[in-house]
């Protein structure tokens, strides 16, 4: 048996880890990987709350953040290749167009 | 195993989905010149919901209905009814938008924008944090396509920062809703907040999951510091879009806010209004100082939205339904002040291409009177000068702040205030002051006019007799569960 | 409890000890007699005109990606109904139902939109960049898929 302490742990090194390739990447589409990771971090949470508490709501919404990060990297690519077209580009560096 | 079904309060959610999937198959399906049946789908998706949603006020059943995920409260009636609102002239504005630039236009605009109502209006409804993330990401993923809508490279580049964004604060935001879950072991708001009362082992996960949630909706009423992407995505936006959302999101999320906080996080709120006080304070600091520095309209409307948001934010510190309601009022009354703004940026861009910067405003008293005279009122409103809606909202949340012993927070926002004064007085001083340079003349069509007049007796009724819905704001103030 | 482990864990070890045990025999067993001609890369027979490095996949790639991720991940929510498909009886049909018309509703509107047309679809990196050098504003830059 998994300990309930080490999965959350687990989880918040993954987010950690998410957090840190959204800020440090500068490929849109590595950012969109790394907030996958976010996402994908917070199931693993979801996931072991519901085990811990013998409780099934945790796993049903599980199931709907997977359907929601889907239709994100949907949205998301297809905001990167709109970019990439007028670009030529997808580098967030170089999205400077609006700058104060 | 049929559950119990009272559908009655999701009805007008059903009446806008079922509108943008016929909107969406007739952008599929038909050709030819498509536009105004579009505007007629969607106009009448809007004016079936609100009627829908008019009949809730006087709802009498559970407080929440299908297994816990809809409210039935009046927060929700109002909220909703905000929503659409702006929702409607939103559609006013994009259908003048498309007629003027057909090149850049889409059919998909219209279902796009109903989807984004009907997460806004699920978000203010949701009882079940699981229907309030979906709600979110149901609006916030409308939100960015409509910004990326025209193609063109600054909307595509605003569509993928508040993308990025948004995504990010989206994942903030449901790591908190698992720490709440892992800390009461429910979803449905008002069980956490018996849980929360009733426990104290978990509180600590819980305070980290409220200030995760904070977080994840900070960002989405645009309140510093996660402000960032504000003034960017504003001015990359086609200016419909912009007005649509800076008013509608706002309301909707801030709604979110306060059922998240003030119901389920209710137990905790010794701890959590601190918070919300220090964002309250550097949004109205950072938001009023910044707007000074913009030439550029967009801009400047985008860091008065992000110290508004810190206005309402001030009258949320008290958690209680003096609070709540002196928030609510502001919500209407912003919304009213900046889709009117933005409107009338949307009319003045109009020469060929946009002209947003402030030198478009030079003498624009004498190019067209009235629409000088309304941007002046809703710049007047923005300030907080009597006798308009701005003024009242401002004192009902500075007042809420004192009661609940924040003197402070409402010292520094009648500071702010002032100093945010000069941005909107300057923008007063070029329309009225200074002669054209050219000979430019603004855009006639009548849709925008439409908007622009809602919108402008909207803020004047409620500067001049708040009282007609300051009853309706404190009984929807007052949240059951 | 570990031990339910133990047939995936031995699955593992094996999977990895003949991977690399036939790397490993064939390196030490086979003859080693290099001439320049074996050594040159295989390309149908000819030098390789240019490397692949970074070579860019057409965009028509992303975009059936995109599809796919969106149609595909729809099936996690038939799974759950599959499992519980009796207790639901005629209300969880209808449930599904009005679920699998919606999502059509989103396979029609691609469908007409031109998504799933590879040919006259999108445009490649190469004819976007041509496109985007040509003077003048390009409107034909929405994203036919949505």
């Amino acid at each position: 048996m998994v300990r309930l302490p080490l999965v959350l742990l687990f989880s918040a090194v993954l987010f950690s880890a998410g957090v840190y390739g959204v800020l440090a990447r500068r490929n849109a589409v590595m950012v969109l990987m790394a907030i996958e990771l976010m996402l994908n971090a917070v199931n693993v949470n979801l996931v072991a709350f519901a085990t811990a508490l013998r409780d099934v709501v945790g796993q049903v919404f599980a199931l709907f953040v997977i359907a929601v990060a889907a239709a994100e990297v949907g949205i998301g690519l297809a905001i990167v290749i709109l970019l990439y077209r007028t670009r030529e580009s997808i580098n967030v560096d170089e999205v400077n167009l609006l700058r104060w | 195993m049929t559950p119990d079904l009272d559908l009655v309060p999701f009805v007008p959610e059903l009446v806008l989905v079922a509108a943008a999937i016929v909107g969406l198959l007739y952008e599929a399906l038909a050709r030819g010149p498509r536009y105004p049946v579009h505007l007629a789908v969607a106009l009448a998706g809007i004016v079936v919901a609100s009627g829908a949603t008019l009949a809730l006020w006087r709802y009498g059943g559970d407080p929440t209905v299908l297994a816990g995920a809809i409210a039935t409260d009046r927060l929700a009636v109002l909220a909703r009814l905000t929503v659409l609102g702006a929702a409607f002239c939103g559609l006013l504005l994009g259908t003048h938008a498309i007629e003027r630039d057909p090149a850049a236009a889409r059919g998909e605009f219209f279902p796009l924008l109903l989807f984004a109502t009907t997460g806004m209006t699920l978000i203010v409804a949701a009882a079940d944090l699981i229907v309030v993330f979906l709600a979110l990401e149901v609006l916030s993923l409308s939100l960015y396509v409509l910004t990326g809508l025209p193609g063109r490279r600054a909307a595509s580049e605003a569509s993928l920062k508040y993308f990025l964004l948004g995504a990010f604060s989206s994942a903030f935001f449901l790591y908190g809703v698992a720490m709440v879950y892992g800390a009461t072991g429910t979803t449905r708001i008002p069980e956490i907040a018996n849980a929360l009362v009733g426990r104290t082992g978990e509180q600590g996960l819980a305070l980290l999951a409220a200030a995760l949630l904070l977080i994840g909706l900070g960002f989405k009423v645009s309140a510093a510091p996660f402000h960032m992407w504000t003034p960017d995505v504003y001015q990359g936006a086609p200016t419909s879009v912009t007005a649509f959302m800076s008013a509608a999101t706002k309301v909707a999320a801030f709604a979110a806010l306060i059922r998240v906080f003030d119901v389920g996080l209710q137990a905790l709120r010794w701890d959590w209004t601190p918070l919300v006080a220090a964002l309250a304070a550097v949004s109205v600091v950072l938001g009023s100082v910044l707007a000074i520095a913009q030439a550029d309209v967009k801009r400047m409307l985008a860091y008065s939205s992000v110290a508004h948001a810190g206005f309402i934010l001030t009258g949320l510190t008290a958690s209680n339904a003096d609070g709540i309601g002196a928030s609510l009022f502001y919500l209407i009354a912003y919304s009213a002040m900046t889709i009117g703004s933005f409107a009338v940026v949307g009319v003045t861009t109009t020469r060929g291409e946009d002209r947003t910067d402030l030198d478009a405003y030079r003498g624009l008293y004498r190019r067209d009177p009235h629409l000088a005279a309304a941007m002046a009122l809703f710049l007047v409103s923005l300030a907080g000068v009597p006798p308009t809606a701005g003024f009242i909202a401002k004192v009902g949340v500075f007042g809420a702040a004192i009661g609940a012993g924040y003197v402070w927070l409402a010292l520094l926002g009648v500071l702010a205030s002032v100093a945010a004064a000069y941005v909107y007085l300057r923008v007063i001083v070029l329309m009225f002051m200074v002669e054209p340079e050219e000979a430019l003349v603004s855009d006639p069509a009548p849709l925008p006019r439409i908007a622009i007049a809602i919108g402008a007796a909207i803020v004047l009724v409620l500067g001049l007799f708040p009282g007609l819905v300051t009853d309706l704001v404190r009984s929807a103030a007052v949240l059951r569960w | 409890m570990l031990s339910e482990y133990l047939p995936i864990a031995i699955l593992a070890a094996l999977a990895l000890l003949f991977a690399v045990g036939s790397l490993v025999a064939s390196g030490l067993l086979r003859p080693h007699r290099p001439t320049p001609v074996k050594l040159s890369a295989y390309e149908c027979g000819n030098d390789p005109v240019r490397l692949p490095r970074g070579e860019r996949f057409s965009i028509r790639f992303y975009v059936v990606a995109m599809l796919f991720i969106i149609f595909d991940i729809e099936t996690i929510f038939l799974f759950p109904w599959a499992v519980a498909a009796r207790e639901l009886a005629l209300f969880g049909l209808i449930e599904i139902a009005v679920f699998i018309a919606l999502v059509f509703v989103a396979y029609v509107y691609v469908w007409k939109k031109g998504g799933l047309d590879w040919a006259g679809g999108s445009l490649t990196p190469i004819e976007a960049e041509a496109a985007s050098e040509a003077p003048g504003p390009r409107e034909e830059v929405g994203i036919r898929a949505g």
